[in-house]
């Protein structure tokens, strides 16, 4: 695997059970590039979030409500691109176009906050942002979300 | 694409505490089921509740908002709550959602 751009797809329905499967390829890819255990495990988590995003919000017809019946036309592909040091991952889906400013403003951890205060929402953007160096979000028709990890130099002993 | 032990969870009842033990991955797909085994559990406020991770292998975004729910509402109800043996990679994502303070006492930092 030395030539740059090198693509892997993997089109899968936009169902939750199917998520691990892209954790599984992911893995198998990012392995084989030479990401340590520890950058795979944040890849998954990213990888994890985007997709859910797709099963839970692009589907659906009411703003935030989950898609109320399995539709087969209903699909997401994933696309592990590998760069000369780094690997990109897209996950994009044909659903609801989504607000992704609007979303990254939403995007924060729970530090500093009372219980009362306390909001799952806007955790899975928040941790896709700090487990991967890049991370952006197209909306055009559907949603595209591209992040990127750098490949630590060989010989950097972590 | 049934996997009948991808996430595991047994409860185990002690005098005045009661134990869940988690183990597997707990995703999207894992959740319903760790939501609605919680829900009783969350509601016995006469005995503290404990979560156990030492087997639990991955937690995304969707797990935390669920352990958010329980905080919460142990909260409201003024019962105690607490998480122990947390994988290392599993404190790493609670640590970075800021969520580790709600879930273990001063004394387990």
């Amino acid at each position: 695997m030395k030539a740059n751009g090198e693509i892997v797809t993997l089109q899968v329905p936009a169902e939750a059970e199917y998520i691990d499967l892209v954790r599984l390829t992911l893995y198998g890819i990012a392995s084989k590039i030479g990401f340590s255990y520890e950058e795979i495990e944040d890849m998954k988590v990213a990888v994890s979030e985007a997709c859910n995003n797709v099963v839970l919000h692009a589907y659906s017809d009411a703003p935030n409500g989950r898609a109320s019946e399995r539709n087969p036309g209903h699909r997401m592909e994933i696309r592990f691109i590998r760069l000369n040091d780094a690997l990109s991952i897209i996950v994009k889906d044909e659903g609801r176009s989504f607000d992704a400013d609007a979303a990254a403003r939403k995007a924060e951890p729970l530090h500093g906050k009372s219980v009362g205060e306390l909001e799952a929402g806007g955790l899975g953007l928040y941790l896709m942002q700090a487990l991967m160096d890049q991370v952006e979000v197209h909306s055009e028709t559907g949603t595209e979300v591209v992040m990127t990890k750098r490949l630590a130099k060989s010989g950097e002993l972590a | 694409m049934k996997q009948p032990d991808k996430f595991s969870m047994r409860t185990e009842t002690q005098e005045g505490r009661c134990i869940v033990y988690m183990g597997g991955e707990l995703d999207l797909e894992s959740a319903a089921q760790m939501r609605a085994a919680m829900a009783p559990l969350v509601e016995l406020t006469d005995r503290e509740l404990v979560l156990n991770l030492r087997d639990l292998e991955y937690i995304d975004s969707t797990g935390i908002g669920i352990l958010v729910s329980v905080v919460k509402a142990r909260h409201a109800n003024e019962a105690p709550f607490t998480v122990e043996a947390i994988p290392p990679g599993i404190r790493k994502l609670f640590d970075m959602t800021g969520i580790t303070p709600f879930l273990i006492t001063s004394q387990q930092t």
